[in-house]
């Protein structure tokens, strides 16, 4: 199976670029990048081959591509493989606008091809185990949630700077457009069903005298159809001397349990004489079971585990999310 | 000698009792509807057995209030007409205007009403509150609370589940952390809460979430519940700031752990953090609220704060029930 990437200013790319790699049946053809300098970097670092645009990586008639753009640039190259009748899995969240997510779906279905978004959590361990538990049921009924998916400042995540998650046009917004969408994804996942109102108080507490203008805190309540309700902590507050890169946790109460997840905690702590602690981090690749999965659903011929409508549900909470936090009210969904 | 009267001998009236021991004051006696833990008290601590709270008034320099919620209102209010000093267990009040005409009497009488909000005076929050202060991690911008346990199953009529005498959890046990956010952050603008108890009264246990936005812009989340499995307790804090970050996860603090059979029998009534220190918390506080009372050195928590963390729980509920964001200061 013949796979793409379209380019590299997701950072995401770096660890999926390695994951098809690792997945037998894929044969990477390259990859296409309209920042020349970022390609020219990614090309060298990972030695692969770099098509001269996203038109002629669509041209050499991939399989599938995974599209690692910057957020707000996500449309119009799904619309171009799309077209062509490539298979597309897209970097969350799906878009910037709901226009933008509602068009890339119907693009993808009028193309014939899958939109899978890409929810790695999804395929977490043990996120995969805390569903497992919530199936069984051993929880009752479920009171309510308190979820954390904290990160640093996304230019700590990589020795390549990305400056453009810092930046609203592109980016959407800032810690609660990246990292709200997870846990409303894996919340929806757990409770088989959709949120119905949104309430959310964001700041620029952090980082605002190192110039960054977009949020960089917040905390989301979210409430079900079957009146669950949830917070989620989107905030980039983990400081740069933080072990790791951030994390995610879900604390689920129910009538009869409490069922705590910590999706990072596999993880080895290194103490160096000099240099910072460190947590590398041992559990199972949750980006490898995602790439798995988009191949399989193009080799089976059949819909992914996740959907453009799942990437389309969880952009709809973080729209609604800014929208609430701007007018101190909650926001009754679905917003359009 | 400044003599200390004890009203109510449950569980903080033990710790209280505990906590007198360890200052140069002196139990004179306690007052209790449970003559069997009345008696337990007086042996180990001294003092004598009260018959009304007149007699106990009377006889003290100080009124320790260790009652059920509800009653705190009038047994404050007749011991600043005796011109005695005041304890009070938190809640300050089962409501807003009591604890407003609760602090109003003792100023007027010129008696000290000190609030016993004990998780200031918790080593881990303590240190916190310190490295806060102290510019350690720059602007507060994000602060999580959680205050976790099972549901209550108290003996004496189990009042922490009436509504009408403890107002419920979010009163109850939210109310530490309300305290201790508006300590760490400032003033609160607006609260907006969720809670099961709200939502549906007759379910088994109760579950809360709350996000509060305090002024100078940061802002919090807090999580309570009375549902966990017993005996499970766990609490946890985390400051997120534009410098740095403090973290006590939950568990953290549990540097002792015993995994035994009988475990599963041996829960005890109401659930308390277990980190064993020279000093209780609550030790720590009474020790603070003795120094406050012969020295007069203030105290770390006031009765207003007291209020405050009132006005937050109420915001809370109100909001919890209308499902609108709520200000501290319409309640």
């Amino acid at each position: 199976m013949r796979l793409g990437i379209v380019s590299f200013a997701h950072l995401h790319a770096e660890g999926y670029i390695n994951n098809l790699r690792a997945n037998p049946e894929v044969d990477v053809i390259g990859f296409a990048d309209d920042n020349p300098e970022r390609g020219a970097h990614f090309a060298r670092r990972y030695g692969i081959r770099q098509f001269d645009s996203y038109e002629a990586l669509i041209a050499a008639q991939p399989d599938g591509v995974v599209i690692c753009t910057e957020n707000a640039r996500h449309r119009p190259v799904v619309e171009l493989a799309a077209q062509a009748g490539v298979h597309v899995l897209c970097e969350k969240p799906l878009a910037t606008t709901l226009e933008d997510a509602r068009a890339m779906i119907e693009a993808c279905e009028r193309g014939g091809v899958h939109l899978m978004t890409a929810f790695p959590m999804r395929f977490n361990a043990p996120v995969i185990e805390a569903k497992r538990v919530m199936e069984s049921g051993a929880l009752g009924r479920i009171y309510g949630a308190n979820t954390t998916n904290q990160g640093k400042l996304p230019r700590y995540h990589s020795d390549y700077v990305r400056a453009w998650f810092e930046q609203k046009d592109l980016a959407g917004g800032g810690a609660a457009m990246d990292h709200t969408v997870h846990l409303v994804d894996l919340l929806r996942w757990f409770l088989g069903c959709e949120v119905v109102e949104v309430y959310a108080q964001l700041n620029d507490i952090l980082y605002r005298e190192a110039g960054v203008d977009v949020e960089t805190g917040g905390l989301v309540m979210l409430t079900f159809e079957d009146g669950t309700f949830a917070s989620v902590d989107c905030s980039w507050s983990k400081p740069p001397s933080y072990p790791t890169w951030g994390g995610l946790t879900m604390e689920i109460v129910g009538e009869t349990g409490l069922l705590t997840v910590d999706a990072f905690k596999q993880v080895t702590a290194v103490y160096g004489r000099e240099e910072r602690a460190r947590w590398p981090y041992w559990g199972s690749d949750s980006n490898q079971a995602m790439i798995d999965e988009f191949v399989a659903a193009i080799r089976d011929n059949r819909p992914p585990a996740i959907t453009g409508y799942d990437g389309y549900r969880a952009l709809e909470v973080a729209l609604a999310a800014y929208t609430s936090a701007a007018c101190g009210e909650p926001v009754r969904l679905p917003l359009i | 000698m400044l003599r200390v009267g004890l009203v109510g001998a449950g569980f903080m009236g033990a710790h209280h009792a505990a906590g007198w021991a360890a200052t140069p004051a002196t139990l004179a006696g306690v007052l209790s509807l449970d003559p069997a833990a009345v008696r337990s008290l007086v042996e180990r601590y001294g003092g004598r057995a009260y018959a009304s709270l007149d007699e106990l008034i009377n006889d003290v320099d100080v009124v320790d209030i260790c009652t059920p919620t509800h009653l705190h209102y009038e047994m404050v209010l007749k011991a600043a007409a005796a011109g005695k000093h005041v304890v009070c267990e938190k809640p300050l009040a089962r409501t807003i205007a009591q604890a407003e005409e609760m602090i109003a009497a003792c100023e007027r009488a010129g008696v000290k009403l000190l609030v016993a909000h004990v998780v200031r005076y918790f080593p881990q929050y303590a240190q916190a509150k310190a490295l806060v202060e102290r510019g350690e991690i720059g602007k507060v911008a994000v602060v999580r609370l959680t205050r976790a346990s099972f549901r209550p199953r108290r003996a004496l009529d189990n009042w922490f589940l009436d509504g009408e005498k403890s107002g419920g959890m979010l009163l109850d046990l939210m109310l530490h952390d309300f305290d201790y956010a508006r300590w760490i952050a400032g003033e609160v603008e607006t609260v907006f809460a969720k809670s099961v108890s709200a939502a549906r009264p007759d379910a088994p246990g109760d579950y809360a979430l709350a996000i509060l936005r305090h002024r100078g812009g940061a802002i919090s989340n807090l999580e309570s519940a009375w549902a966990y499995p017993p005996p499970l307790f766990r609490t946890s804090l985390q400051i997120a700031g534009s410098h740095g970050l403090i973290d006590h996860p939950a568990d953290s603090a549990v540097p002792v752990k015993v995994h035994l059979m009988a475990d599963a029998a041996e829960t005890p009534d109401i659930a308390v953090p277990a980190s064993p220190l020279t000093d209780t918390p609550y030790t720590t506080e009474i020790k603070e609220f003795y120094q406050a009372l012969v020295h007069d050195v203030p105290p770390r928590v006031t009765a207003h704060d007291g209020l405050m963390a009132l006005r937050l729980a109420f915001a809370a509920i109100e909001s919890a029930r209308t499902g609108r964001p709520v200000s501290p200061q319409e309640v």
